[in-house]
């Protein structure tokens, strides 16, 4: 579903990925980890497309197609969906709006009509009862006034909401407690089906234990220096990232 | 000479004026001639040189009979006025439509003069004790619809006057389409008695192509409410002035604008609030979007005058430059003489913001669609002034943001 063939990125001129190649196929999940600073959240920036983030060489597939020369907005619509490390808060656009232009977004770009309103509200209140969301948030401005562990639950409802077929998820883990991490891992786990790739990007060894990974990746230096199973995941947990960096 | 164009309007214009009348507005006239238009070293006329009218020679408009289409507002009277007359046959509210007296002194700079000279009949609403205007009276200026006009100018006085405990919501919108050089002078004459309300919005959408200068005077009496919107969404060259004068104990004034003008264009809000009694409010609140080679200028003024005591008075600007071509200048200012008041004033300049604009585009949202969500979101605090849902939906529409009717159903829904 994603490959990704010696990806050279950088940002600001400064080369963060150094020749990162992954292959995720349909209905795994696969967690990347590693240290701070080896490069975990711009692959996940450069797989969305953020601008600022520039891929210098390599390529990268999704089902088939040169995800690097879409316009993020297009990836979203192909099917890929980053959960943000640090959802922005945006006073003035209610979470409604945001939804309701994404979905609309997909929905033209697949050539069919906008949905209806009262389509729209029930699928909302049934995605918001997941993640224990009070839909009455969701008139308020996106993640305006939301706590920490709101805003990851917000990117997840909004994961839940727009249905991706690739879902990356960049630290969505950090900064939670146990309570709204089995939230979010719940969130993920009603995604999780035969036609759709997980990619968790995480700090913590703790997430796997509620989403069960396929495949367990060690980022470091711009490049996978380690590929595993779960078990992998222990190991990091047990040892640390030292002993990889050191390699 | 300069001017000369003006004057041979005028002769034109006044042949048919009864003698008396005529020998008021050449007084204004000559006044108008000996003034000139103001000049860029005036202070409150800096930024906004009037210079290029004097080399123009405007003919009085005169309605070519094609109408110029507009948009109703649902539940409204209306008022429509073409090139500087009332339409009477689209007007729902002509008994609010008079000539107003030109005052007999003489006025204080040249626009002023020369729409006292010309002015033609505008809006005139009284309301008396206790009275009030069951439906928003909507009041519109329209240029007929044709291109090859020749270049021409209209004048126009209006009053609104409301008697103790009055009350009254007016929108009065300037909404020319004429393709051709056009000048239109608009001065308004507002008093309000004690405890009488007034909600007053006036939006401007024209074309490139115009010189539009308004100025509305208001005087508040004891405990009157005055709440006024001011939305500039069109182009051309265009000069407000807008006086409050808080002139009794007790009264309210909102003041708040949006100002989004179509590229190339030029904007200039000059607000001048003076709290002359005690324990008067007033609030204010613009907000600027400002584009490819448009210049946008806002001054506030406000004077809180010896005596003005317990006087609460707050004004803030924000503008959002969306080019490296676009120009602000934002001056707030306050004059005060008394010694127990509140008074805040603020003002800021800033871009749209890039990080909520990839996170919108993230989620599939196209660019154009992520910014106008983005625009939206900076006016909103302004617009959620608009209480009258039918004028709201009329206002965004004509900002050009994301249309979305059902969405207030959905949050009325979801809450």
């Amino acid at each position: 579903m994603l490959e990704i063939k010696n990806l050279h990125a950088s940002i600001d001129g400064k080369e963060i990925l150094k020749g990162l190649s992954l292959n995720v196929g349909a209905g795994e999940v696969h967690a990347i980890m590693g240290p701070n600073g080896a490069g975990k959240s711009t692959l996940a920036h450069v797989l969305a497309g953020r601008e600022g983030y520039v891929a210098t060489t390599g390529e990268v597939k999704f089902e088939g197609k040169d995800l690097l020369t879409l316009e993020p907005e297009a990836r979203a619509c192909e099917g890929v969906f980053l959960g943000f490390q640090y959802p922005v808060e945006i006073p003035g656009v209610s979470n409604l709006t945001l939804l309701k232009a994404a979905i609309n977004a997909r929905r033209k770009y697949r050539g069919r009509a906008e949905i209806e309103a009262s389509d729209f509200l029930a699928w909302i209140r049934d995605r918001a009862k997941i993640v224990k969301i009070d839909p009455k948030m969701l008139s308020r401005g996106v993640n305006e006034g939301f706590s920490g562990g709101e805003k990851k639950r917000n990117e997840i409802l909004q994961m839940l909401i727009l249905e991706p077929r690739l879902m990356i998820l960049d630290e969505t883990d950090s900064g939670l407690d146990i309570d709204a991490l089995k939230i979010v891992a719940d969130g993920i786990n009603t995604l999780r089906s035969p036609e759709r790739a997980t990619v968790l990007v995480t700090h913590y060894q703790r997430l796997l234990d509620y989403v069960q990974p396929d495949f367990v990746h060690v980022l470091a230096r711009g490049r996978i220096v380690k590929s595993g199973g779960p078990e992998l995941a222990q190991e990091l947990e047990e040892k640390g990232y030292g002993w990889l960096e050191a390699a | 000479m300069k001017l000369q164009p003006y004057r041979a309007a005028f002769d034109q214009f006044a042949s048919s004026l009864p003698a008396n009348e005529r020998l008021v507005r050449d007084a204004h006239l000559q006044r108008f001639l000996s003034l000139g238009f103001p000049s860029k070293r005036e202070e409150d006329w800096r930024y906004t040189d009037l210079a290029a009218l004097s080399e123009k020679s405007f003919g009085l408009a005169i309605p070519a009979g094609n109408e110029a289409d507009f948009k109703r507002i649902d539940g409204t009277e209306r008022l429509v006025f073409v090139d500087g007359r009332l339409d009477s046959a689209r007007s729902t509210a002509a008994q609010f439509c008079a000539e107003i007296p030109a005052t007999e002194s003489p006025a204080t700079d040249g626009v002023l003069a020369l729409n006292a000279a010309f002015s033609s009949a505008g809006l005139d609403l009284k309301l008396a004790a206790k009275q009030q205007l069951e439906q928003p009276l909507h009041v519109l200026f329209l240029s007929s619809a044709g291109a090859d006009r020749a270049t021409s100018m209209s004048h126009q006085r209006h009053r609104i006057v409301l008697g103790e405990n009055a009350c009254a919501t007016v929108i009065v919108e300037f909404a020319r389409e004429s393709g051709s050089d056009s000048l239109a002078t608009h001065t308004f004459d507002i008093q309000l008695g004690a405890n009488a309300q007034l909600t007053l919005h006036r939006l401007q959408h024209e074309s490139a192509a115009t010189t539009l200068l308004t100025r509305i005077d208001a005087s508040l009496g004891r405990d009157a409410r005055f709440n006024a919107l001011c939305l500039d969404a069109g182009g051309g060259f265009v000069r407000h002035d807008f006086n409050v004068s808080l002139d009794a104990p007790g009264t309210n004034a909102e003041l708040h604008g949006l100002f989004a003008p179509l590229p190339k264009s030029h904007i200039d809000n000059h607000t001048r609030i003076v709290h002359a009694a005690p324990h008067g409010r007033s609030r204010e609140h613009f907000r600027g979007i400002v584009g490819e080679r448009t210049k946008a200028i806002f001054s506030g003024k406000v004077v809180v005058q010896p005596g003005a005591q317990k006087t609460d008075s707050e004004q803030r600007i924000a503008n959002l430059l969306l080019s490296k071509r676009a120009e602000v200048n934002a001056k707030p200012d306050l004059e005060i003489y008394a010694d127990d008041v509140k008074c805040a004033h603020g003002a800021t300049v800033g871009q749209l913001d890039d990080t909520a604009l990839a996170y919108l585009r993230s989620r599939g949202i196209d660019a154009a669609t992520a910014k106008s969500l983005l625009l939206r979101a900076f006016a909103i605090e302004i617009l959620d002034h608009v209480n009258f849902v039918p004028l709201r939906r009329h206002i965004e529409a004509l900002l050009n943001f994301p249309d979305d009717p059902q969405l207030d159903a959905l949050i009325e829904a979801v809450s």
